[in-house]
C-alpha cells in the first residue's frame, strides 16, 4: 500500500530579498508516514516542522525534492482532498459563526446540500460546539473553542490524513487531553494523523512514530518504543512491599551484579494529578 | 468546471458575508444622508444649477464611497488573510489558487454591486423628490424642463460607467494584493494607479508624439504608464451626461467592454502571480 | 508553477494587454473628442498650476464636476460680496475644468457682462462717468469673449448662441450681430421656437426694416399649412402687418 505521506530530499530555502541571502528552513528531508499511524514531527521552534507540513499541503513550493500524499504529488487537488489541516494558533474569519465556518470549509471541499448540513451538526456535537455555541460568532470564542472549531473544519470532509500543527499549544491541560483522546480515536477509525509539537510529553502519549528535526535537519526517526526504550535497564513497579523488603530486594539485585539506577516511590505526572484534582465534570 | 464554479461561489459568498458583517452598510447610511442633505443645499440657484450640483454630488458620492469600499475591501482580501493566516485553512482544501482569487473578487464585486444598487436607488429617489419640490416651487411652466433633468435616461449610462470604473479599480486592488504583503501597500498603489490613470491619455500622447526629443528615461516612464495603466479619462462621458450633452450609447458600451476586458486581464494576471506565491 | 515563472507570465500578460489596449484607447479617445469637439476636458499639467492642490487632486481624480461646482459656489459667494475679479477668476476656472457644461459659460457671461458691468457703471467712488462706462464696457467684452469661447466648446446647443445674441442686443446694442447669433442658435435641435421671431426683431432694431419684413414673410411661409400653433403664427402675422404699415405697403399683400 502506498504510504500516506512520502517525501524525498525535500528542501526549502527562503530568500530574504534585497541581497541579504537565503535561509535554509529544511534540508533534504526523507520521510515516510504509513497509513493508519500517528506520526509526530518533533523539534524546537524554527526546526522546520511547519515548513515541512506546508510543503506537504502545497502551501509552500519546495526548492527541491518531492513530496507525495497517498501516491499523488503534494499540492495537487487530489492530494489536498486527502488531507484535513489545522494550523498552529488558528485564526478564522471572525465574523462567521462556528457552524458557518465548518459549512464553508465543507463547501470548499466539494460538499453540499443536506449531506453537508448533517455533517456540520455531527461535528459540532463531536467537538462540543453544538447548540448556541455553534451560532455565536468566532470572535466570541475562547482559544480552546477556536481550536475545536478548527478541528471540526479539518474533519468536515472526512479526510484520510489529518495534519495538526501544534494542536495543543496554548490549550489548557483538560483541552490538551481531549485533543490527544481525539487523536487516538481517529487512529482507531483508521485515519492517519500527523502532528507537530514541541511539547514532548504530550507527543509521547499518542505517537506511534516520530521524527526529530533541528534547524531543518532530521536528527532521529523511528518508533517511540524503539527510540525511548533503554535496553540496558529493566523497570518494575510493585505494590504491597514493606520497607524491609525494599532493602532486601536492593541487596538481591546488587548481589547479582546489577546497578540500582533509581529506586523510590514512582511520581505521578503533574498533568494527571492536575486533572484528577478537578471536579468530575471539568475533567471532560 | 461546475465543481470549480461551486468552490468559487463558496469563496465569493463567504467574502460577501464577512464584508457585510463589517458594518459597511453604515457607510451606505452616511452616503444616503449626505445625498439627502445635499438635495436641500443650493436652493437659491436655478433649477438647472440645482440639478447639476445634485447630480455631480450624487455621482461623486457614489464614486468615492465605491472607491473606498473597493480599496479597503480588496486590500483585506489577500494580505490581511495572509497576515491572519486564515488563508492557510482555505488553501489547504482542494481549491485552486485562481478559484480563490476569482472567488474573492466576485465576493467583493457582489458587495459593491449591492451597495451601488442601494445608492443608485436612493439617488433616483432624491432626484424624483427634487423634481416634485422644484415643480411645486417653479410652477408648471417649466415642469417639462425639470422632469427632463430629473428623468434623463442617460443618467443610467453614467451609473453603469461608474460601476464599470469601480470594478476595474477593485481588479487593480486585487492584483496588487496578490503581490503585496501589507494592506497599506495595496491601498497606496491602487490609489496611485487610480490617479495616474486620469493622466494616462496625456502620457500616452506624449510618448507617441515625443519621438527622439525626450530622453530614454522619460520615454520609458511614459511607455510604462501608457501600456500598464488604464485610461480613466475614458469615463469622462459621465461629465458629459451630467452636463446634459448627448452621449452615444455605443460609446458607453465601448467603455464598459473595455472595462470588462481589462478586468479579465487583471484577474488572470492576479491568478498567475498568486500561483507561485509562498504562504 | 514557480514564483519566477508566475511573475514572468503575469508581467508578459500585462505587457501584451498593454499593446492590445493601446489602439483601442486611442480610438475611443478620438471618438470621444470628436463628439465633444475636442473639449473633453483639461488634461494638462497647466491645470494643476492654476488650481490649488486639493482642487487639482479632485479634478484629476475624476471628481472634476465637484471641483467645478465648488468654484461655482465660490463665484456665487464672491458675487454676493461684489468681488468681481474673484467672480471672474472662479468662473473661468470652472469653465476650464468643465468646458462642456453650457451652464457655466452662461452664468459666467451673465455675471461679467451684466452684473459686473452694471456694478462698474454705478461705482460711486469713480467720479468720471466716462471712466465708469469704459470699465463697464471691458466687463461686457470679457463676457462676450467668454461666451464666444463657450460656443466653440459646446457648439451643438442653442443656449450659448442665444445668450450671445442677447448680449449683443442688450449690452453692446449690436443688433446685426444679435440677429446672426439667433440664426446660428436656430440651427441647433434644441432651439426654442420663439427665437425665430427674435431674428426679425433684431433685424428691425438694426434699422433694416425691409429685411425684417422679408424675414417674417419667409418665416410665415415656413410655418406650414395649417401652421404649427407652437410657433405662434398669429404673432408673426401681427409683425408682418405692423411692418407693412410702417413701411406703407398696400394691405393686399398681407401674410404672403
Amino acid at each position: 500500500m502506498t504510504p500516506a505521506v512520502w517525501t524525498r530530499s525535500l528542501r526549502k530555502e527562503f530568500k530574504l530579498g534585497w541581497g541579504r541571502g537565503r535561509v535554509l528552513a529544511l534540508e533534504g528531508l526523507d520521510l515516510e508516514v504509513r497509513r493508519g499511524e500517528v506520526f509526530g514531527l518533533l523539534g524546537p521552534n524554527g526546526s522546520g516542522k511547519s515548513t515541512a507540513m506546508k510543503m506537504i499541503l502545497g502551501l509552500l513550493r519546495p526548492t527541491s525534492g518531492r513530496a507525495e500524499v497517498c501516491g499523488c504529488r503534494a499540492g495537487t487537488l487530489a492530494a489536498r482532498r486527502q488531507i484535513g489541516f489545522l494550523p498552529e494558533n488558528p485564526y478564522f474569519p471572525v465574523f462567521l459563526t462556528g457552524a458557518e465556518l465548518i459549512r464553508y470549509y465543507g463547501k470548499l471541499s466539494g460538499m453540499g446540500g443536506r449531506g453537508l448540513e448533517g455533517r456540520v451538526q455531527e461535528l459540532l456535537s463531536l467537538v462540543r460546539l453544538g447548540g448556541e455555541a455553534g451560532r455565536r460568532p468566532l470572535r466570541t470564542y475562547s482559544k480552546g473553542m477556536l481550536q475545536r472549531a478548527g478541528l471540526a473544519g479539518a474533519l468536515v470532509s472526512d479526510p484520510e490524513i489529518i495534519m495538526l500543527d501544534e494542536p495543543t499549544a496554548g490549550v489548557d491541560p483538560a483541552g490538551s487531553r481531549e485533543i490527544r483522546d481525539l487523536i487516538r480515536e481517529l487512529k482507531e477509525r483508521g485515519k492517519t494523523v500527523i502532528f507537530s509539537s514541541h511539547l514532548l510529553e504530550q507527543v509521547e502519549d499518542v505517537a506511534d512514530r516520530v521524527i526529530i528535526l533541528h534547524r531543518g535537519e532530521k536528527l532521529r526517526e523511528g518508533r517511540l518504543d524503539d527510540l525511548l526504550t533503554q535496553t540496558g535497564e529493566w523497570q518494575v513497579r510493585a505494590k504491597g512491599l514493606a520497607e524491609a523488603q525494599h532493602r532486601e530486594l536492593r541487596a538481591w539485585l546488587i548481589q547479582r551484579g546489577a546497578e540500582v539506577v533509581q529506586e523510590g516511590a514512582p511520581r505521578e505526572r503533574l498533568e494527571d494529578y492536575f486533572l484528577r484534582s478537578l471536579p468530575e465534570k471539568e475533567r471532560r | 468546471m461546475r465543481e470549480a464554479w461551486r468552490r468559487i461561489r463558496a469563496v465569493a459568498a463567504n467574502t460577501f458575508l464577512e464584508a457585510v458583517r463589517q458594518k459597511v452598510f453604515a457607510v451606505l447610511l452616511v452616503f444616503a444622508l449626505v445625498l439627502l442633505g445635499g438635495a436641500n443645499y443650493f436652493a437659491e440657484f436655478s433649477f438647472q444649477e440645482q440639478f447639476k450640483f445634485l447630480k455631480d454630488l450624487g455621482y461623486a458620492t457614489i464614486s468615492l464611497t465605491g472607491l473606498l469600499v473597493g480599496l479597503l475591501g480588496a486590500a483585506q482580501l489577500i494580505p490581511a488573510e495572509i497576515e491572519r493566516r486564515t488563508i492557510l485553512t482555505a488553501l489547504c482544501r482542494p481549491l485552486r489558487r485562481w478559484e480563490f482569487v476569482v472567488g474573492k473578487y466576485l465576493g467583493l464585486a457582489s458587495l459593491l454591486g449591492v451597495m451601488l444598487g442601494i445608492m443608485g436607488a436612493v439617488f433616483w429617489a432624491v432626484l424624483r423628490w427634487k423634481e416634485a419640490q422644484l415643480i411645486g416651487a417653479e410652477g408648471q411652466a417649466v415642469a417639462q424642463a425639470i422632469q427632463a433633468e430629473a428623468r434623463d435616461p442617460r443618467l443610467w449610462q453614467a451609473f453603469w460607467l461608474i460601476a464599470a470604473k469601480l470594478l476595474v479599480v477593485c481588479g487593480i486592488a486585487v492584483f496588487f494584493s496578490t503581490l503585496a504583503t501589507s494592506t497599506t501597500f495595496v491601498v497606496a498603489m491602487t490609489l496611485m494607479v487610480y490617479l495616474i490613470g486620469h493622466l494616462q491619455s496625456v502620457a500616452r500622447e506624449q510618448w507617441l508624439e515625443s519621438g527622439e526629443a525626450a530622453g530614454w528615461a522619460l520615454q520609458a516612464f511614459l511607455a510604462a504608464v501608457a501600456l500598464l495603466v488604464p485610461d480613466f479619462n475614458l469615463y469622462g462621458l459621465i461629465d458629459e451626461i451630467v452636463a446634459g450633452n448627448a452621449v452615444d450609447g455605443r460609446a458607453t458600451l465601448q467603455v464598459i467592454a473595455y472595462s470588462l476586458a481589462y478586468l479579465g486581464v487583471l484577474l488572470a494576471a492576479s491568478a498567475w502571480l498568486f500561483e507561485g506565491r509562498d504562504l | 508553477m514557480s514564483r519566477k515563472l508566475s511573475l514572468i507570465l503575469g508581467g508578459l500578460l500585462l505587457a501584451g494587454w498593454g499593446v492590445i489596449k493601446l489602439p483601442w484607447e486611442i480610438r475611443m479617445t478620438r471618438q470621444q473628442r470628436q463628439a465633444t469637439v475636442g473639449f473633453s476636458g483639461p488634461t494638462t499639467v497647466a491645470l494643476r498650476e492654476k488650481l490649488g492642490q486639493g482642487m487639482a487632486l479632485a479634478a484629476l481624480g475624476g471628481f472634476r464636476g465637484l471641483a467645478a461646482n465648488a468654484l461655482m459656489l465660490q463665484a456665487h459667494g464672491a458675487w454676493e460680496e461684489k468681488q468681481w475679479v474673484r467672480v471672474r477668476s472662479a468662473l473661468e476656472m470652472a469653465t476650464l475644468l468643465q468646458p462642456r457644461v453650457a451652464l457655466f459659460w452662461d452664468l459666467a457671461s451673465w455675471h461679467l457682462a451684466w452684473n459686473a458691468a452694471v456694478a462698474a457703471e454705478q461705482y460711486s467712488r469713480e467720479p468720471s462717468e466716462t471712466r465708469r462706462r469704459l470699465e463697464a464696457r471691458k466687463w461686457v467684452e470679457a463676457g462676450r469673449d467668454l461666451l464666444e469661447r463657450g460656443t466653440r466648446a459646446v457648439p451643438e446647443k442653442a443656449l450659448l448662441f442665444q445668450r450671445l445674441g442677447d448680449l449683443y442686443w442688450q449690452r453692446l446694442q449690436d443688433y446685426g450681430a444679435a440677429a446672426a447669433c439667433y440664426r446660428e442658435a436656430l440651427r441647433k435641435p434644441d432651439a426654442p421656437p420663439y427665437l425665430e421671431r427674435f431674428v426679425g426683431y433684431a433685424l428691425e432694431k438694426s434699422g433694416d426694416r425691409e429685411g425684417a419684413l422679408e424675414y417674417f414673410r419667409a418665416l410665415r411661409r415656413s410655418l406650414g399649412d395649417p401652421p404649427d400653433p407652437a410657433r405662434k403664427p398669429e404673432i408673426v402675422d401681427r409683425e408682418i402687418q405692423r411692418l407693412k404699415k410702417e413701411l406703407s405697403e398696400p394691405p393686399s399683400k398681407a401674410g404672403r
